[in-house]
């Protein structure tokens, strides 16, 4: 049915009077169609393009003259993109607040992105940091987060948060479904756990002092995982403390079980019932090593336990009563 | 005679409307009320992601139960007659499950059903392929799959199962055509014609049945698939490296060999840009947002297209002046249509998926920025400055 058509049978059947009918009517004839999200999609792979297009170009030698032109001149387009992002600046606040600009948070993407290029190369071609490596990744994580706060940008909380996670070793590229780490190597597990717990610890706190509250999704969706992948990974690699990682995993599910009912963001709980039923799973088969039937029997199971136990997460109701936001095709 | 009762799927759509209605403060809350009070709907409301876990962990139950079952008939795998009927009646056991279940527990496409039915028709189509002889060519059992497929989703409107079907329909269509020496020739236009063809009919189809409501999302993905295919199918690289790949191999060449130039190869150029201006130029016409995505999605592809057969210049340079021209193009709209201009918009309306744009913009800029941290170590090793570097990556 379309709009017109509901709108039609709610007259008919005496839920709208004849005025406010006509009014809707107008209002969804005359409704302009929004390419917002559609615009903002070519505008936003444009820069991953560009930017990526000109992180190769530093790479291919060209003799010296034109090389230094290269890098003076995205040198320049980066200094650019961060002060175009600070003049249409959102003014300071910790709830949620936006640019003033439609282009201030492209210009900011497109400033840590060349950033990101000019600091790996300075450090390829002229060892900025020497063999301190961790400053090559933990320098950026600093400046993204600091962006991300004072900007209000999740997309650059993520970028910092991803550079934090390459500072302990771990390489996430979410889109090809790829992670690259040393999960055998304790030490990576270690500072993994140290660096998610302490992340987390501060979210928690962050969103408890109303500061950019917004922000927890996104450090529990990044870093929650990591954290809930390096459990696992201490389960199934240090035989020695097996349990004690079995223990982690569980406490961590519970809390993220307990954390997606309280804020009714389901996607926690979904992960909390995925990685715990892996480590379920594996502990089971590790320890009691069940013949076929019994594993079969097993997935049968705990399949429908978890199927019951998903769908007691309910839909809040939307409350009717609470205050309309206002037509927004005016 | 549906699995969902299609009087309350229809009763949804009103109250989705209405609630809209509501947030646009267009309807008082106590005309909302009575609007519910009017169109009750009976299914339970879940959120996406348990109804995704859900459908995850209903498909390992119910694989765990069939595995079983075949453990205790061992030897059941040899005799085609008696394992065609175990699948079948396994599948009638799902389906009877999901009938069951639906009815108990108030499901709509809440995850568990969706599961069951798909797998109950994968085992019904498991079913009948087992119980078919053996010389049955690949075309003909997709055929026969796609009406026992159209079959389930009249009855419960399942958009996986339409997909399926949509899967086996071009699958027929592909290998059959393939039997014929100018099969492959044939091929691309075949494709394009039976595409755009059944776009009509769905087309028509939409505004003849009394329940089109019903059918909401499946009609949806097939406007995706058909349109999509119809596209592919005129695209110069896809023609071009299938008909490559396609062809019989040239004794004496081994490995990768470039696809040779395909007949009428300018009909084909012409067509890669033909489709996605045709579909801008509807999808703006009738404010069609699939129409207009799908055409920027087909520029994108044509522009990829002329740069793998006519490489020019680097691919940083390339990239660098695609990613300018896609800025320019849409920073120059974002300010045009700051005022509604001929219909169209940029204030972001409430269809929009908000959350999962924001999402999808995190997702993708923490793979640039993963992907971009973890090549400068191998750069720097690769390098040569480090002998022997690489090995043990603490940084």
């Amino acid at each position: 049915m379309s709009p017109k058509e509901i709108l039609d049978q709610l007259h008919e059947r005496g839920l709208l009077p004849t005025g406010q009918h006509a009014l809707i009517d107008r209002v969804e004839r005359e409704r302009p169609f929004s390419l917002h999200w559609e615009l903002r999609s070519v505008l936003y792979v444009g820069i991953l393009f560009m930017s990526s297009g000109l992180g190769l170009l530093i790479y291919e030698n060209y003799d010296a003259l034109g090389h230094v032109t290269i890098l003076a001149g995205i040198g320049l387009l980066c200094v650019a993109a961060f002060a175009y992002a600070w003049s249409v600046r959102p003014p300071w606040t910790p709830a949620l607040t936006q640019s003033q600009s439609p282009f201030g948070d492209y210009a900011l993407v497109l400033g840590c992105l060349l950033f990101l290029s000019l600091e790996g190369y300075a450090q390829y071609e002229y060892n900025l940091f020497g063999d301190r490596y961790g400053l090559v990744t933990f320098l950026p994580a600093i400046l993204f987060l600091a962006l991300a706060y004072r900007f209000d940008h999740r997309g650059v909380l993520g970028m910092g948060l991803t550079a934090l996670m390459a500072w302990v070793g771990v390489t996430v590229r979410p889109l090809d479904l790829y992670l690259k780490t040393n999960f055998f190597d304790e030490r990576v597990i270690y500072s993994a756990l140290m660096l998610s717990g302490v992340l987390i610890g501060a979210a928690m706190l962050l969103q408890r002092r109303g500061i950019k509250p917004h922000f927890t999704f996104s450090y529990l969706l990044v870093i929650g995982n990591l954290m809930l992948v390096a459990l696992l990974a201490g389960m199934f690699n240090v035989p020695d403390l097996r349990l004690l990682f079995a223990v982690g995993l569980a406490l961590a599910c519970m809390l993220f079980d307990r954390y997606a009912r309280r804020e009714q963001s389901f996607l926690f709980g979904l992960m909390a019932a995925i990685y715990g039923y892996i480590g379920l799973s594996y502990l089971l088969f590790h320890y009691l090593r069940p013949d076929e039937y019994v594993s079969t029997f097993y997935l049968l199971l705990s399949g429908g336990v978890l199927v019951a136990y998903l769908l007691t997460y309910k839909k809040q109701k939307i409350d009717p009563d609470a205050p309309p936001t206002g037509p927004i095709s005016r | 005679m549906k699995a969902y009762n299609p009087q309350h799927v229809r009763n949804r759509l009103v109250r989705q409307q209405a609630e809209r209605w509501q947030r646009e403060g267009l309807l008082k809350p106590e005309q909302l009320a009575a609007v519910r009070q009017a169109y009750p709907v009976s299914f339970r409301e879940n959120n996406v992601f348990s109804e995704i876990g859900a459908f995850i962990f209903t498909g390992i139950a119910v694989g765990g139960a069939y595995a079983l079952m075949m453990l205790f008939l061992s030897g059941l795998v040899d005799q085609a007659d008696a394992f065609g009927l175990f699948n079948a009646v396994v599948g009638a056991g799902v389906l009877l499950l999901a009938r069951w279940l639906i009815g108990r527990y108030h499901f709509y496409r809440s995850g568990p059903d969706n599961a069951l039915i798909v797998m109950g028709a994968a085992f019904l189509l498991a079913a009948l392929n087992v119980v078919l002889p053996g010389d049955v060519p690949f075309w003909l059992r997709c055929l026969l799959a796609v009406p026992l497929l159209l079959g389930f989703v009249w009855y419960y409107g399942d958009v996986i199962l339409l997909f399926i079907a949509l899967l086996a329909f071009y699958g027929a269509m592909f290998a059959g055509l393939l039997e014929f020496p100018w099969g492959r020739l044939a091929l691309p236009f075949v494709l394009m014609a039976v595409s755009g063809a059944l776009w009509f009919v769905l087309r028509r189809l939409k505004r003849a049945i009394p329940n089109s409501d019903y059918y909401a999302d499946a009609f949806g993905i097939a406007d995706w698939v058909l349109l999509g295919v119809l596209a592919a199918a005129g695209n110069y690289f896809v023609v071009r490296e299938l008909n490559g790949l396609l062809a019989d191999p040239v004794p004496g060449v081994y490995g990768d060999t470039e696809a040779p130039p395909v007949r009428w190869g300018a009909l084909f150029w012409g067509l890669t840009f033909f489709f996605p201006g045709l579909y801008a130029w509807l999808g703006i016409q009738q404010k069609n947002r699939l129409l207009i995505i799908l055409s920027i999605l087909g520029i994108a592809a044509a522009v990829s297209t002329v740069r793998y057969y006519y490489p020019v210049g680097p691919l940083s340079i390339y990239l660098t002046l695609i990613g300018l021209v896609m800025i320019a193009v849409a920073v120059w709209l974002i300010r045009y249509l700051r005022q509604p201009r001929r219909g169209f918009t940029d204030v972001p309306d409430e269809e929009s998926p908000r959350q999962f744009f924001l999402n999808a913009e995190t997702l993708s800029l923490i793979s640039t920025t993963g992907a971009t941290l973890d090549r400068q170590p191998d750069l720097r090793y690769g390098g040569g400055e480090f002998g022997g570097g690489g090995a043990g990556k603490n940084y």
